[in-house]
């Protein structure tokens, strides 16, 4: 089946350094389900670009949370670290 | 720092936009209303260890910028699970009405069978 359920997320960070390492981090993780759910990050300038492809809403609510989870670990670290 | 946008699309709704409103207290905690343990669950007596940290403050007590991006975040979390949601609910009583339908469809069909196929619905057995 298509992957027909779309979401473009853009995440301002402070420096595009940050934004890189966040692309670096975030790309690595393993998607459980890649017939149904894709995941792409991308840096541009300080901005970190994630789309997100889906089969529906239902693995689309899942995989979204799921990586705002994880950039929002990725700013704490950073935040703490800085 | 501008702050975090994100736009959906889907075969029945061209685009939905969400737009984070920095003065809404939604986008002003990092703990959100659709992340973390639910309300059955924390009633019934478990303490919530995952809970997230407060965003950091400077030495002057402000709210870091990394912080603010952190709040920002929890809220519009909050907004597409809320959204996807709604749209999960909607899809199901669809799907629903849907199997009803074919449901009742099938019955008639075997109810006709069953009836050598001459019940016009008049069951008038008087």
């Amino acid at each position: 089946m298509a992957l027909e359920h779309s979401l473009d997320l853009q995440i301002p960070f402070e420096t595009p350094q940050q934004a890189q390492i966040a692309v670096k981090v975030l790309k690595p993780d393993p998607i459980l389900r890649p017939d149904d759910f894709e995941v792409d990050y991308v840096s541009n300038g300080s901005v970190l670009e994630v789309k997100f492809r889906s089969i529906d809403d239902r693995v689309l609510r899942v995989g979204v949370s799921s990586v705002i989870n994880s950039v929002k670990t990725v700013v704490e670290a950073m935040d703490e670290l800085s | 720092m501008s702050v975090p946008f994100a736009s959906y699309s889907s075969p029945d709704l061209e685009s939905h936009v969400f737009r984070v409103d920095p003065t809404c207290p939604r986008y002003q905690t990092t703990d959100g209303s659709t992340t973390g343990p639910s309300p059955h669950v924390l009633n019934a007596g478990q303490i919530d260890k995952d809970r997230p940290s407060e965003p950091r403050t400077d030495d002057n007590g402000q709210i870091t910028t990394l912080g603010q991006l952190r709040c920002h975040l929890t809220g519009l979390q909050d907004e597409i699970n809320d959204f996807l949601t709604e749209r999960m609910e909607i899809a199901k009583g669809k799907k629903t009405k849907l199997e009803e339908s074919r449901e009742q469809r099938i019955e008639t069909e075997i109810k006709g069978l069953l009836d050598g196929g001459d019940d016009n619905g008049n069951d008038d057995n008087s």
